[in-house]
């Protein structure tokens, strides 16, 4: 092939005719500066790099996130609430349990105490029906609220957070659909009320995220 | 980046330990990345405290996020993805302000100059999109096909965005010295 000046720039991006553009190079002095000016560019980039101590943006981080965790944990577990006082009620409930259990296989419910006990779990059932509606409409506001801020966003986390809330919304549906189908399972119930609360911190995080 | 990781935790064991509110875990993760983020942030805020503040909020939203990333193109890429939009908001922030360096003309190219500071001054004038190409493979040594998941864009992309970033230093270098 006879190189010209002109085959050049096809060379520099092709890189199979860079010998080719070498050769002719050497009797070109345009060429020549042109070559040197390529690989002269990549080889002093990394000097370009900025680098310089921060002592003290690790212990911020930290700092910031030992509060965060800290937080986290009071929410979960009010301060009132020490392991000692935990397992004391857990006792406690074990010995009301077991007293329960003892008299109820002494003294059986009679048809009419039956009845009493069938209509005072529907009562208590739908109570919890209608915490739960409460509940559902306060995180439908909730999401309407944070829908905006959440469509706007490209960044990664709050795509993350979209793709959690789809889910979140198909898991809800699931459970819900079952617990329709057998409205007394409590564990049901309790499962169908952790997922709110999931949905409900993950629209909380993007609205603080988003101020 | 990898160096000295022959005895140390995987990216995914310590973000899995992050997970579970393990910071040790997390302060490897920052010892690893923040010397090149702080680099980017300066790159794209030209201020030292501006960029603390965006790698500072980026490894809170790390943190905060290490739940729910994906592993299919490795921890980095998204690392420095939430990276650079921290810069953007840092960024939008002080443009707001009436104070962002990056909105002023960028000043010509002086002749004379070190060839590297000469490329510093023509990197302000070339297309941010191929600067940043530039940025992240010539200066800071990620691969094409990292550069292609930290910005989301194909790899051969990358490649032509590199090439063209080149293409015009080039001429613009040439003809500051000509």
């Amino acid at each position: 092939m006879t190189f010209d000046c002109k085959d050049l720039e096809r060379a520099l991006a092709v890189p199979e005719l860079l010998p080719d553009a070498r050769e002719h190079a050497k009797v070109c002095d345009a060429c020549r500066r042109e070559l040197w000016l390529w690989s002269e560019m990549s080889s002093v980039a990394p000097g370009l790099r900025e680098e310089w101590e921060t002592p003290d943006l690790w212990p911020k981080i930290h700092q910031t996130l030992a509060a965060q965790q800290k937080a986290a944990k009071q929410h979960r577990f009010p301060k009132r609430f020490d392991w000692r006082m935990m397992a004391g009620i857990a006792a406690l409930l074990a010995v009301a349990v077991s007293a329960f259990v003892v008299m109820y296989s002494r003294y059986g419910p009679t048809p009419a105490a039956q009845q009493d006990s069938d209509f005072l779990t529907e009562q208590t059932l739908k109570e919890v029906e209608r915490t739960e509606a409460a509940y559902r409409a306060s995180i439908d506001k909730l999401s309407r609220l944070a829908q905006p801020k959440l469509n706007a966003s490209e960044n990664p986390v709050a795509i993350s957070a979209r793709e959690k809330l789809l889910l979140l919304d198909s898991e809800i549906a699931n459970v819900r659909a079952t617990v329709n189908h057998n409205r007394f399972n409590a564990q049901l119930q309790t499962d169908l009320a952790m997922l709110y609360r999931d949905k409900q911190d993950t629209l909380k995080e993007i609205l603080e995220s988003a101020q | 980046m990898a160096a000295g990781r022959l005895t140390a935790r995987s990216d995914a064991d310590l973000i899995q330990a992050s997970k579970r509110g393990d910071l040790t875990a997390f302060e490897e993760i920052y010892a690893a990345h923040s010397g090149r983020m702080k680099s980017i942030a300066f790159h794209l805020l030209a201020d030292r405290a501006d960029a603390e503040d965006a790698v500072q909020e980026a490894f809170l939203k790390i943190y905060k996020a290490a739940g729910a990333i994906q592993f299919d193109s490795g921890l980095a890429p998204w690392i420095y993805r939430i990276l650079l939009n921290c810069c953007y908001d840092t960024g939008r922030k002080r443009k707001r302000q009436n104070e962002s360096p990056l909105a002023t003309e960028p000043p010509a190219i002086p002749n004379n100059v070190p060839l590297q500071l000469a490329i510093r001054h023509a990197l302000d004038r070339i297309h941010p999109q191929y600067r940043m190409v530039f940025w992240l493979f010539e200066v800071e040594g990620f691969r094409h096909s990292e550069v292609a998941a930290i910005l989301e864009i194909p790899e051969g992309t990358s490649k032509k965005w590199l090439f063209e970033a080149k293409r015009e230093l080039k001429r613009l270098l040439t003809e500051s010295r000509a």
